[in-house]
């Protein structure tokens, strides 16, 4: 049975889910907005404590973001699916451009709110190569596989891998892989969550991950299983907005285009790269009162800046190993299945790819501000991850808006990182329990190990994020490197070419985990203060955010070199391939 | 066997029109996708040239002398002025700034004469007195100090009191660095002045497209809009080529 029908039918069990129906939809309605008009003022009164830059417990920013989860849960509940095929096919209500939208709030989390103006805003130019490596893998998602993902009818990166290459042990190892993945994309999450919690409740970092940890868990738990495409467009508009309105502000406030900033922000790039003199325009200022002003900075829009320690190789290598990543992410895949066609699917991934380029068009410009807005000495270092935050606030935009758009960054990582948790768990109870360990585990049971395996995953990823071993975008890549190496090669030869076998599948595994294996190995090693021999060499061109850059040819020439050398592809599978994926 | 034998796919060996078609189209639109991006940037990186900033050559013509103690005062002033250009740019580290700090507090105290040693030490001793207490910088009496340090500082650099290089001057200037530029933050000043001052330009970088680098454009905006096209592309094509043959997905 497909996981999407089980999760169905663990839903069924649920009774509070069962119980609510059209009129309560009614009376959801009635209490909403009440509750928003009587919390408004409140708000508006309390966001004044969102001016601190650090430190101090921020009410206005709180109640914005306890609102806007509250208002998730309750619109999942809303919208519910009423029955099995309304959520099977999630799609077929809504239209391509609602189906657009749920792929691009499942996919921008904390490493697109937070992380990617962080890596600009740390390394410059370099930081273009997260931005080109998460929309382009798109453009090899939709030509190569959306279509043939949708046709091939599977319902999660498992199933497909064990059928294609008919074996159980390759369901189990696909299995792990997506948790790991899993893991892996959801620490950046994490860190986001606890970086934006400290911003609010004024803890320390560890605190503030395990409470954002612990707050991320309930909700998951409470709303993980109502994640319906409806929720997802709400989640994406409430982002996407919070993200938008302090770069209007911005733009306009310091004489910029600002009617569309996304364009506008280029004289601003002009300007930290050229220099900006506090004479020309001395009645703008940053929030500490510092003239709006920055000596000549080339290095910040300069290809590979010798000043930014990285090179045109890293460059390369990180656009090239997130484009791969991202076609062979899990969690992405799965969004294909729920389309009703294939013709579905391809469009889907246009308009997704269009709601996501708007936040990666405007991500850029906040690094921009906030290289002038933090220029002075006085700002002092800043949390590269919460540059976001800092340059609103730096810009001194309404409090009421830094807080609105912290909370957007919180929900960005919690409709992420609450899908994640549950595909996570689902790998867990499904592909590897039900299917592998015990396949006649009553449902009962099942939704035990889904939730047991929501609960570890979220204990694992709290422990990772503790240790802080890089910023949200870094850790999030090593997640793509990491598909790119091992899921990327088995679907994009499992479809394409019908001479990979299993055996073929199991090398290339082999090879891509072996090479994975070692990079994070010594990453992991290398923060730990540990040297191991080579460790410059494979430090730099094994580095853990894009080892799949060569990682990902390995596997693929080792799959084809042992599928030739091995015993053909069974006819049943050559025959559904070509009878029904390619027809 | 024979029948077996035509149970096969391969993408660059396709059986049918219509995957001859998707082949085609797939690798045109790859094509394109790869020479955009990483054709570009091979491009990018053969024509760029290594150039300094001005005043990397302005302070490699005085840093021999600088060195060797035995600047001229025209040459001191202009060591301070490049090291504090330097001081003030975005990817600077602590370590890099504590030696550049260093080296302005030092040539600072070099140019200054005898009265204006003593204001400077009062000045700075008083400025990080106050520094050392308020951790907020709108603090009225911090905000003083700096301005009254400030003052001083330029003056004795000569520089326009509303230009960038004098706000930040106060800032750079420490006590402990006033009396002695030491060996190892000269080397690391070496070190970091053609680090932070050469930089990778071509005509790509240099022409300005709608306020933008034409190169900082090309990749942060154009190349998004560009893979939307190909997603676009890809999708028409398909759609006209199944009404065209009747096929129903």
């Amino acid at each position: 049975m497909p996981i999407v029908l089980e999760l169905i039918t663990i839903i069924k069990r649920l009774e509070l889910l069962n119980k609510l129906n059209i009129k309560k939809k009614r009376n959801m309605k009635k209490i909403i907005l009440p509750l928003i008009a009587l919390l408004l003022p409140v708000v508006l009164h309390a966001a004044s404590g969102a001016n601190e830059l650090e430190g101090g417990f921020k009410i206005g920013p709180a109640i914005i973001l306890i609102t806007i989860l509250c208002a998730f849960v309750m619109v999942g509940i809303i919208f519910r699916a009423k029955d099995t095929t309304d959520f099977y096919a999630a799609g077929r209500s809504i239209s391509r451009i609602g189906s657009g939208m749920a792929i691009a709030s499942n996919w921008m989390s904390a490493a697109s709110f937070l992380g990617m103006a962080a890596l600009m805003y740390g390394s410059g130019y370099h930081g273009l190569a997260y931005v080109v490596g998460w929309t382009g893998g798109y453009v090899l998602l939709l030509i190569l596989m959306a279509g043939q993902i949708r046709k091939y009818g599977k319902y999660t990166a498992a199933d497909f891998i064990g059928d294609r290459y008919y074996s159980q042990s390759m369901r189990a190892v696909g299995a792990i892989i997506a948790i790991l993945i899993s893991i892996s994309y959801s620490v950046g999450q994490f860190a986001g969550i606890g970086l934006m919690f400290k911003w609010i409740l004024g803890l320390n970092f560890m605190w503030s991950v395990i409470i954002g940890g612990a707050v991320v868990l309930t909700y998951t738990l409470i709303s993980g299983m109502l994640g319906v495409t409806k929720n997802m467009q709400i989640q994406y508009v409430i982002i996407i907005v919070s993200f938008l309105i302090p770069l209007f502000i911005l733009t306009y406030k310091f004489d910029y285009f600002w009617i569309l900033p996304q364009i506008g922000y280029g004289s601003v790039v002009s300007d930290v790269t050229y220099g900006l003199s506090s004479s020309d325009i001395s009645q703008l200022a940053n929030s500490f009162g510092h003239g709006y002003a920055i000596t000549p900075s080339p290095e910040y829009s300069m290809p590979w800046d010798p000043a930014t320690g990285k090179t045109f190789f890293q460059w390369m290598a990180i656009a090239f190993s997130l484009m791969i990543g991202t076609a062979g992410l899990p969690h992405v895949i799965q969004r294909f299945y729920v389309v009703p066609k294939a013709s579905d699917a391809r469009w889907s991934v246009v308009w997704g790819l269009f709601f996501i380029c708007i936040l990666y068009w405007s991500a850029p410009v906040y690094s921009a501000f906030g290289k002038i807005l933090s220029a002075n000495p006085e700002v002092g270092k800043l949390s590269k991850d919460a540059i976001v935050v800092y340059t609103a606030q730096l810009g001194s935009v309404h409090p009421l808006i830094v807080g609105l758009l912290a909370a957007g960054g919180v929900s960005a990582a919690f409709s992420t990182v609450s899908g994640l948790l549950v595909a996570g768990a689902s790998a867990f109870s499904h592909d590897l329990y039900v299917k592998v360990i015990n396949p006649e585990a009553a449902p009962k049971k099942q939704l035990m190990m889904a939730r047991l395996g929501t609960i570890l995953m979220a204990i694992i990823v709290t422990s990772i994020a503790l240790l802080d071993l890089g910023l949200i975008g870094q850790l999030v890549a090593v997640a793509f490197s990491l598909a790119g190496c091992t899921i990327f090669p088995l679907f994009l030869l499992g479809i394409w070419w019908s001479g990979s076998n299993r055996q073929g599948a199991i090398g290339g595994l082999i090879a891509g985990g072996l090479v994975s294996i070692i990079s994070i190995v010594y990453f992991i090693a290398r923060k730990q203060g540990v040297i191991l021999p080579y460790h410059e060499f494979i430090s730099y061109y094994l580095e853990a955010w894009y080892f799949a850059w060569i990682g990902a040819p390995i596997a693929i020439v080792t799959n084809i070199v042992v599928s030739l050398l091995t015993k053909e592809t069974p006819i049943e599978i050559r025959k559904f391939l070509i009878e029904k994926v390619h027809t | 066997m024979n029948q077996e034998n035509n149970y096969h796919i391969s993408f660059f060996r396709p059986t049918t029109q219509r995957a001859k078609t998707n082949r085609n189209t797939v690798l045109w639109l790859i094509s394109i996708w790869a020479v955009a991006v990483f054709g570009f940037h091979f491009l990018l990186r053969a024509i760029e040239k290594p150039t300094p900033e001005p005043e990397l050559i302005s302070f490699n013509e005085v840093w021999k002398d600088v060195k060797a103690e035995n600047a001229s005062v025209e040459e001191i002033r202009i060591f301070a002025k490049t090291t504090l250009h330097v001081a003030g740019k975005v990817f600077i580290t602590t370590e890099e700034r504590a030696a550049l700090d260093n080296g302005i507090s030092w040539a600072i105290m070099q140019l200054a004469d005898s009265m204006q040693k003593l204001s400077l030490k009062d000045a700075l001793q008083e400025f990080e007195t106050i520094a050392e207490k308020n951790l907020v910088v709108t603090n009225e009496d911090y905000v003083a100090s700096k301005k009254k340090l400030g003052a001083i500082v330029q003056q004795i650099l000569n520089l326009n009191p509303s230009s960038v290089l004098a706000t930040i001057l106060p800032l750079e200037i420490k006590s402990s660095g006033l009396s002695v530029l030491s060996v190892e933050n000269m080397t690391i000043i070496e070190a970091c002045m053609p680090k932070y001052m050469i930089h990778n330009r071509s005509v790509l970088t240099d022409t300005k497209f709608l306020g933008f680098p034409f190169h900082y454009f090309y990749t942060a905006v154009f190349l998004l809009i560009l893979f939307i096209a190909l997603c676009y592309a890809y999708c028409v094509r398909v759609d006209n080529y199944n009404k065209k043959v009747g096929i129903a997905e």
